[in-house]
């Protein structure tokens, strides 16, 4: 397998698999630049690679049953989350599957979202907190 | 979830039938006796959430009001439009007896005529979308 069609990406958050109310995920790993210009650089900027950060986006279709979504960020606000994300349409890690886990400062919630008629769906960015782990089994 | 569409279909013509002298029908008859509500598929939009965790399906229903001619079929055609016509008996149980996330009449496409052994019906035609 090579390239995919996004379509049955593993969302984990805190353990309970939410994917069947996901609909985007995306995961996105920074470094800051730390410039090292001086007068040796010859007319050019000069940077090195300092602090690593990242942030998880997802889109949910909200739902407020038993144990889904919309009650498990309810009480999560302003508390470390751990979201766990297989990639490549994947259940399980494997070398064509990679599985990415985070924590994640739950900075933000929207329980209530949508225009009539429309599907009602909320999407969130949270900031990571400490590494990205990266596991391929 | 992945959900029967002859469920979806069948359960779409239960609601229907919970509007008084309406009559429904799996497929079209040959010989309608009007008033009758058609559910036909329109269409499906799959991969809505990751895991197939939603999908749309879009289907038509077809109510077949009575011969075009007829006055009554007109005045029949008026009180099937109105908000507590085919939406409220479609949307009855949203839920579709646990089959769906949820069900919503969109809108009303078409008006027109439908051909059937040498006679011409005025049809409406109305837009569902099905959440499952």
């Amino acid at each position: 397998m090579a390239k995919y069609v996004v379509a049955g990406t593993t969302v984990e958050f805190n353990g309970s698999d939410v994917s069947a109310n996901v609909a985007r995920c995306e995961i996105v790993i920074n470094a800051s630049e730390v410039d090292t210009t001086d007068f040796g650089s010859n007319g050019w900027t000069e940077v090195v690679g300092g602090l690593k950060s990242g942030s998880v986006s997802l889109d949910f279709h909200s739902d407020f049953g038993s144990g889904a979504i919309s009650n498990l960020l309810e009480d999560l606000v302003g508390t470390i989350g751990t979201v766990t994300v297989i990639a490549a349409n994947g259940t399980a890690a494997s070398a064509t599957t990679p599985q990415y886990t985070a924590e994640v400062l739950v900075n933000s919630f929207t329980p209530i979202a949508g225009a009539v008629g429309d599907l009602a769906t909320f999407s969130v960015t949270f900031p990571t907190t400490g590494e990205v782990s990266y596991a391929t089994a | 979830m992945a959900v029967s569409i002859t469920g979806l279909r069948n359960a779409l013509a239960t609601n229907l039938g919970t509007i008084s002298g309406l009559r429904t029908a799996a497929e079209i008859p040959d010989n309608p006796s009007p008033p009758i509500a058609v559910v036909t598929m329109d269409g499906i939009d799959y991969d809505q959430a990751f895991k197939q965790g939603l999908t749309i399906y879009n289907f038509t229903v077809l109510v077949i009001v009575g011969r075009a001619a007829e006055r009554e079929a007109q005045r029949r055609l008026d009180t099937y439009s109105q908000t507590d016509g085919i939406k409220s008996g479609v949307e009855s149980d949203r839920s579709l007896g646990g089959l769906a996330y949820d069900t919503r009449v969109v809108n009303l496409t078409t008006i027109g005529s439908l051909q059937l052994n040498d006679q011409t019906y005025l049809v409406a035609e109305f837009a569902v979308a099905v959440y499952a």
